[in-house]
């Protein structure tokens, strides 16, 4: 049976779902951007952590094998193994990958050693790959992008339970946050379409400057349902369910705050879809301190700006995996709600 | 799911199709206040100077978009032509009149966890239960202040030429940097102001904050000795 790549970025499963013991699987969030240097990995790193500290069971994974340093933000020395070992099918096993951080709640599969000629995984390994991912002993897999948007990128981001997308108050930022989901946008809502006609006209439409004149997905839309009713239901249905989640990070004014209704307006304006607002993260140089001293800023510095933000985050996070109630930590008497 | 009983298009509609409502992106019982701030929001949305919508629309489309939001403000902002507006598109669409059955405006669909616009521009909701603001307990501090006011949506050269303080003073109050700011009354003055501005209660804010001026001012100063 293919593994369903038009599941993901919907709003996540009720928590009687989640909740249902032994028969649950771990729930995927994707940490995407676009761009390279926007704090996919800072932000992977502390929200595992800070959702780790409430008590759930977390699995951080950098899927970013040509760029691999979500271990060292989390202050692992580089792992003999990595998921690169899944990928060349070194290892089929990825509990055998999973290695211990200092706090107990919170494992990680690195991507260090990647073979750099063939770093990405082919589409059926993917699929492995994926299925591998939600069958691990955790609550929550957080999984760290690489930038651009590659074919596996777009498919970790799409089959992920709710898709993360980072995003800073800058222009080159946000116009590659848009590109990445365009790319995922359609590769989604090709994948949802039946008919080879419609297919194919999903494919000429990612082409901006395509002869149709397809411009919005609105145009295609209406397309679609001019050639069958049917796949345009479907299509529009795909729309709905497609919802990706922004955060903004590295805020440093109340403008930069509102980046993220107005891109939010901008996704439902031109995409037709809706957009959450999951909430932003100040520019704090703790912030980069705490990198360069390999504990996230969560551990370091709970009480500065950026930490306490990044709680609410994952406080946010963990409220939709525990039908809204954060779960506290009793193991180490903290609790990070 | 089954796809065939679905109504078509979903509800989607491209900006064209929209009415003063959806672009805006508001219920219909929307209500002044609302309305201001879904302008004020979607003007900045898409303003040339605006981060958000350039690489996705050019000039011209972004144009075509601000004039829709000017009009559906136009309209709706004046009670009267908002109301024969009403009776106008439930007359054209056969739905209840505005109140009866208001549509789901979209920040009413976004589910529980999405941060809303009420938590960050909602005034009145300070102090209310459950807003995130009201979670952070305890007394305020200068980044606690600072967190305050993002929340809200203010610049710090706002609130300096609401209150006439000095921009430097107030970002001193938030970096407490007490060395540098005038006697504790003044700082008070600043304090109660600030908090005013952004829609705190000063009473709330101030035993707090003044008690770290206090400590960090009565703390002895590290003595010099000369060395010769």
């Amino acid at each position: 049976m293919p593994i369903d790549m038009t599941r993901g970025t919907q709003p996540a499963a009720g928590p009687s779902a989640f909740a249902e013991a032994g028969a649950r699987e771990a729930r995927i969030l994707s940490m995407g951007g676009g761009k390279g240097g926007v704090g996919k990995t800072f932000m992977t790193a502390n929200l595992a952590l800070a959702l780790a500290r409430m008590g759930l069971r977390v699995v951080a994974v950098d899927a970013d094998l040509e760029g691999a340093n979500l271990h060292t933000c989390l202050g692992v020395r580089t792992p003999r193994n990595s998921l690169a070992d899944f990928v060349a099918q070194r290892e089929d096993d990825l509990v055998k990958l999973l290695v211990p951080t200092h706090h107990p709640n919170l494992q990680i599969i690195a991507g260090t050693h990647a073979n750099l000629a063939e770093a990405q995984p082919g589409h059926l390994r993917r699929v492995s790959l994926m299925r591998a991912l939600r069958k691990l002993p955790a609550d929550i897999v957080l999984l760290d992008l690489g930038a651009g948007s590659h074919a596996a990128v777009l498919d970790y981001f799409l089959v992920a339970d709710d898709g993360l997308l980072v995003v800073q108050p800058e222009p080159t930022s946000v116009e590659n946050a848009y590109t990445f989901l365009r790319a995922a946008f359609y590769r989604r809502l090709r994948l949802a379409m039946v008919g080879h006609d419609v297919r194919s006209l999903v494919s000429q439409a990612m082409d901006q400057r395509n002869e149709r004149g397809i411009r919005t997905p609105f145009d295609l839309l209406r397309e679609i349902e001019s050639i069958d009713p049917l796949e345009g239901r479907r299509f529009a249905e795909t729309m709905r369910r497609f919802r990706p989640r922004i955060i903004i990070n590295e805020v440093r004014t109340a403008e930069d705050v509102k980046l993220g209704f107005a891109i939010s307006s901008v996704c439902r304006k031109y995409f037709g879809i809706e957009v959450d607002y999951l909430g932003y993260v100040n520019f704090d140089e703790a912030a980069r301190q705490s990198v360069a001293a390999r504990t996230p800023i969560v551990e370091s510095r709970e009480g500065s700006d950026a930490a306490i933000y990044l709680q609410r985050i994952a406080k946010k996070l963990a409220g939709a995996s525990n039908g809204g109630e954060p779960v506290m930590d009793n193991a180490d008497g903290s609790s990070s709600a | 799911m089954d796809i065939e009983n679905l109504p078509p298009s979903q509800g989607l509609k491209a900006l064209p199709d929209q009415d003063h409502y959806e672009v805006l992106e508001i219920g219909r019982d929307a209500d002044a206040e609302e309305i201001e701030r879904a302008y004020a929001l979607t003007c900045a949305a898409y303003s040339p100077e605006g981060l958000a919508a350039y690489s996705v629309y050019d000039d011209q489309d972004a144009a075509a978009i601000r004039d829709r939001v000017e009009e559906a403000f136009r309209v709706l902002s004046n009670a009267e032509t908002r109301r024969v507006y009403d009776d106008k598109i439930c007359e054209d669409q056969g739905s209840p009149p505005p109140g009866a059955e208001a549509p789901p405006s979209p920040l009413a669909q976004a589910p529980e966890e999405s941060l809303l616009e009420s938590e960050l521009l909602d005034v009145e909701s300070i102090g209310s239960p459950g807003s995130d603001i009201e979670e952070e307990s305890g007394d305020f501090d200068g980044s606690k202040l600072r967190r305050a006011r993002l929340r809200r949506g203010f610049e710090l050269e706002q609130i300096a030429d609401i209150t006439k303080i000095g921009a430097a003073h107030l970002r001193r109050i938030e970096d407490e940097e007490f060395s540098d700011l005038p006697a504790n009354v003044y700082v008070r003055g600043f304090v109660t102001a600030y908090a005013t501005t952004i829609g705190l209660e000063p009473e709330r804010v101030l035993p707090g904050y003044m008690a770290r001026v206090e400590a960090a001012r009565t703390q002895p100063r590290p003595r010099f000795r000369y060395r010769g």
